[in-house]
């Protein structure tokens, strides 16, 4: 059996090739990812740098940390599924040769042998070439973290030989996985096939396609029926829940999807007769045009629903921060500059927070038990009639009143801690140490990077104060024109002055560098797959349909009609692949329209939506002209008479 | 049609397999009453009607009818590979009509061969090792002289190590015949053996198995070989020792020893 696996990859190395350059990249990724990982795991902190920076330095490995796992991860699980799909396929394209094993006497599980044997084949040549992939990736995985500013320039990743075992494991655990399913359905190959081209030959649409198909896309339909009813929050769990719901529901039921979105495309057969064969073979080729499209279906609508999910969190917390703030103007400074606002003409308050180089021991609460963290950022020093006379949130416990003597106010960045009124605080400020009391507990807000603390002003030293960044909220007094002030404001030359829309705006802005860089990552990454993964159906199918060009040509198509017809069919398929996704996208951001703010947050990202779109169109286009350039190289007697 | 019988002295007068007349040997297959339906309702079909049939060791039988009659549905049930849904099919002496699928990949193994129309070589193997398939299958040790003797017997002792591609189809067809006898099975099923052959190939392969039914019984006191062919060609049917005609899923009458004119003549009636 072992000695037909390694005939049968020989022999079809073509079906194979995108599968194995999906475990070499799979390979290659995850090996990348723990050597960064392992350079990350003990982070070096240069001596002299303060608590804060040395803070913000570790969270820094810790996110570069979290973002290659996450990279890792969905490398495997993306392989899984193209090498699922590679397999499938070569099992439909195989079933007459493995029901005639069946009929000389193989048995089920020799079958299974012969079919898991060329998985461990695939697996053990894609670690090889993982393994060796794996070193340049992860200079350029390296690079890429600290040339975006993720992690700083002195950062380098580590080797350790024990890897290597891990990556085989790796690569023959993704070749087996994905392979099973398919594996399984080889096995239920009847000996009877190799005689006639009967039932199961033809059968695509499987009982596990229409179970996880039904299932998943009622789950959607579930989801998107109780958007009217939801909160913000609840909002983006549905956005969420439709986006992959639906994409894995509609993928599932491609074969049976994507030709009857092929009926709406029937206005093209008017074109001629290409444009009618490439319909009509549109919607007879179900395998084909299922597995070219569900890629794309994926794709789509995983990156515009969840981009544009992020996109609408990030704008929505915008609007909240606006909200919540009563005044028109905050000045960026630093805190000796800060306090000259106050006295300017026309400003009725301002309130400044200072940004504390503090150390803070909270005490939280986890599943009961007590644990003690330490915080280092986020903890603002403010002046607390201030801060509320030009801000609107309210402590859901204790009250800011109380933010007296050595108190301190839990933020809404660390609403989700576990942090309780009423317990006690270690704060380390310069080289002395004093016990607060929490008095108050904010609300979560939207925003992400939220104020995590507030401690009262006095708390830190006039010196210390004078250092620090500070950002002022400026409220101009009635009946003054508050363009008069801010040029007030700007004539002091302390730092920049912004309305306080454009500052949410900037701050939101910040954020959504943050996620994009990783959303890019992982997208990015995705996207490299669905590639592959479009890619390899077309090769596949390509290949499959020399007898089929074949005899289109023998009929009295040119080479360059054959070429023709593929190439609409295939675009009628990226069209239906895409619309499909897109339309998966937007069922999933119904929730945000039916919300108590509407269109107003909704940011749908229409760049990435025409890119996707261009790219789509751009590689389906040049896979099919190549592929079926190549399939009709011969002349068409000689492939029309040949048999598999 | 012209090329003659490949062996104009055939055993021919062997009971031709009709009920009541049992020979003494057991049959290497029979099928007793079986009726096999195909669908439901308004669209059922039955494409065999209680038909009983046996066919004896180191016998040739062809099967014949217009199309859609039940030859092939015949032979899938007499082969295990279909199941009929009453009646008995009995092959080697066992009863197959339930037996559970781990039996059918055993007698697969030990007493059945098969020839198809299109050769269903592994392309990926060589000669050699499509014919040594059925028994690394098998799980028994391939002992290549008697592999090589195979391919030998079909003369094509040097093409072993030859790709189906890189061989013409009567090769192929001529390769496929030797992996179908290379274990010696009880009973050899050939669905359209010539039907993709040009009349030299095809008077080949049919010598080839007149040689299978004609070789002496084994030493080891075995059996010898059945043949059972389904074809639409009366020059080939002709090469067998007995003809059997299928309309509507019932036996309707035999031939022995009879000409390719007079097959012809029958299967033209048949379809009229």
């Amino acid at each position: 059996m072992w000695r037909m696996s390694w005939s049968t990859f020989r022999e079809r190395w073509t079906l194979f090739a995108g599968a194995l350059l999906t475990v070499v990249f799979g390979v290659g990724l995850v090996q990348a990812s723990v050597m960064v990982s392992l350079g990350a795991e003990n982070p070096r902190i240069p001596a002299g740098t303060s608590p804060r920076e040395a803070e913000s330095l570790r969270e820094a490995y810790d996110g570069a940390g979290s973002l290659l796992g996450m990279t890792a991860m969905l490398a495997c699980f993306l392989a899984v599924f193209i090498v699922g799909s590679t397999f499938a396929f070569t099992v439909a394209q195989r079933r007459a040769d493995l029901a005639l094993l069946r009929t000389l006497g193989g048995s089920r599980p020799q079958v299974m042998t012969l079919l898991f044997g060329e998985a461990v084949l695939l697996g053990l040549l894609g670690s090889a070439g993982g393994i060796l992939f794996g070193i340049p990736l992860m200079w350029a995985q390296a690079y890429l973290l600290t040339s975006t500013g993720i992690l700083p320039g002195s950062f380098a990743p580590e080797w350790d030989s024990a890897v290597l075992i891990g990556s085989v494991s790796a690569g023959v655990g993704m070749a087996l996985t994905g392979s099973i399913a398919a594996t399984v359905r080889a096995a239920r190959v009847r000996p009877l096939e190799a005689l006639r081209e009967i039932g199961g030959a033809a059968r695509v649409m499987t009982l596990g396609r229409w179970i996880w198909g039904v299932s998943m896309l009622a789950l959607a339909a579930v989801m998107v029926s109780g958007e009217g009813q939801v909160d913000f929050l609840g909002a983006m769990l549905i956005a969420m829940g439709v986006s992959f719901a639906g994409a894995i529901g509609l993928s599932s039921l491609s074969p049976l999807v994507v030709p009857l979105a092929g009926h709406l495309l029937r206005p093209f057969t008017r074109f001629g007769p290409l444009a009618e064969l490439a319909q009509a073979n549109l919607r007879d080729g179900k395998r084909r045009a299922a597995a070219t499209a569900a890629p794309m279906i994926v794709l789509t609508a995983l990156v515009v629903g969840l981009m544009a999910m992020l996109g609408t969190q990030a704008k929505a917390g915008g609007m909240d921060v606006k909200r919540k703030i009563v005044g028109e103007y905050v000045v960026t400074s630093n805190g000796a500059d800060a306090e000259k606002i106050a006295s300017v003409p026309g400003v009725q308050t301002a309130s400044t927070a200072v940004t504390a180089d503090i150390v803070l021991t909270v005490t939280r609460f986890e599943d009961g038990r007590r644990l003690h963290t330490k915080v280092r950022s986020g903890i603002l020093a403010i002046d607390p009639a201030a801060y509320q006379a030009t801000h609107t949130l309210k402590p859901v416990s204790g009250s800011f009143d109380r933010l007296q003597g050595k108190a301190v106010i839990a933020g809404p960045g660390s609403a989700e801690e576990g942090i309780r009124t009423g317990t006690t605080a270690i704060a380390e400020v310069g080289g002395r140490k004093e016990k607060l009391k929490v008095v108050a507990r904010m609300p979560a807000t939207l925003e992400n990077n939220a104020d995590a603390f507030f401690v009262p002003n006095w708390l830190l030293t006039q010196d210390m104060i004078a250092k620090s960044e500070a950002e002022t909220t400026v409220k101009v007094a009635p009946g003054t024109n508050p363009a008069d002030v801010a040029n007030r404001l700007r004539d002091l030359r302390i730092g920049k002055v912004q309305t306080v829309s454009a500052w949410a705006d900037a701050r939101v802005g910040r954020q959504m560098e943050q996620n994009d860089s990783v959303m890019m990552v992982l997208m990015g990454l995705s996207a490299v797959y669905a590639v592959v993964a479009i890619i390899n159906a077309m090769v596949i199918a390509g290949t499959e349909r020399r007898r089929e060009f074949a005899v289109a040509r023998l009929t009295g198509l040119s080479r360059r009609q054959v070429v023709q017809a593929a190439l609409m069919e295939a675009s009628g398929v990226t069209l239906i692949g895409v619309g499909l996704g897109l339309l998966v996208a937007f069922a999933a951001l119904g929730g945000f329209l039916f919300g108590p703010s509407g269109t107003e947050i909704l940011a749908i990202p229409w760049t990435l939506i025409v890119l996707l779109v261009l790219g789509a169109f751009g590689i389906s286009t040049l896979t099919s002209v190549l592929t079926t350039r190549s399939a009709t190289r011969a002349a068409p007697v000689t492939l029309a008479a040949a048999r598999e | 049609m012209t090329y003659p019988a490949p062996h104009a002295a055939a055993p021919h007068g062997m009971p031709p397999f009709p009920q009541g007349a049992q020979p003494l040997v057991p049959p290497a297959v029979e099928l007793q009453s079986v009726v096999r339906r195909y669908g439901a309702g308004d669209t059922a079909v039955t494409a065999l009607d209680g038909v009983s049939i046996a066919f004896p060791p180191g016998t040739w039988t062809a099967v014949m009818g217009p199309s859609g009659s039940g030859k092939s549905t015949l032979l899938h049930c007499a082969a295990g590979l279909d199941r009929a849904d009453e009646g008995r099919v009995v092959v080697a002496g066992r009863d197959i009509t339930r037996a559970p699928e781990h039996i059918l990949t055993e007698l697969r193994r030990r007493s059945l061969g098969f020839v198809f129309q299109n050769f269903n070589l592994v392309g990926a193997l060589t000669a050699e090792q499509n014919v040594a398939l059925p028994m690394r299958l098998a799980g028994v040790r391939v002992d290549r002289r008697q592999v090589r003797a195979a391919l030998a017997d079909v003369g094509l002792g040097d093409r072993g190590r030859h790709r189906p591609r890189e061989l013409s189809g009567g090769q192929q067809q001529r390769v496929a015949i030797a992996r179908a006898i290379v274990t010696r099975p009880a009973v050899l099923f050939a669905d359209e053996p010539t039907g993709a052959l040009d009349s030299r190939s095809a008077r080949t392969v049919l010598g080839l198995m007149r040689r299978v039914v004609d070789a002496p019984v084994p030493q080891d006191g075995g059996p010898s070989q059945c043949v059972v062919m389904v074809t639409h060609d009366p020059v080939a049917a002709a090469a067998a020792d007995a003809v059997v005609f299928l309309r509507d899923g019932r036996l309707v009458d035999r031939l022995i020893g009879a000409s390719a004119r007079d097959v012809a003549d029958r299967l033209a009636t048949l379809e009229d």
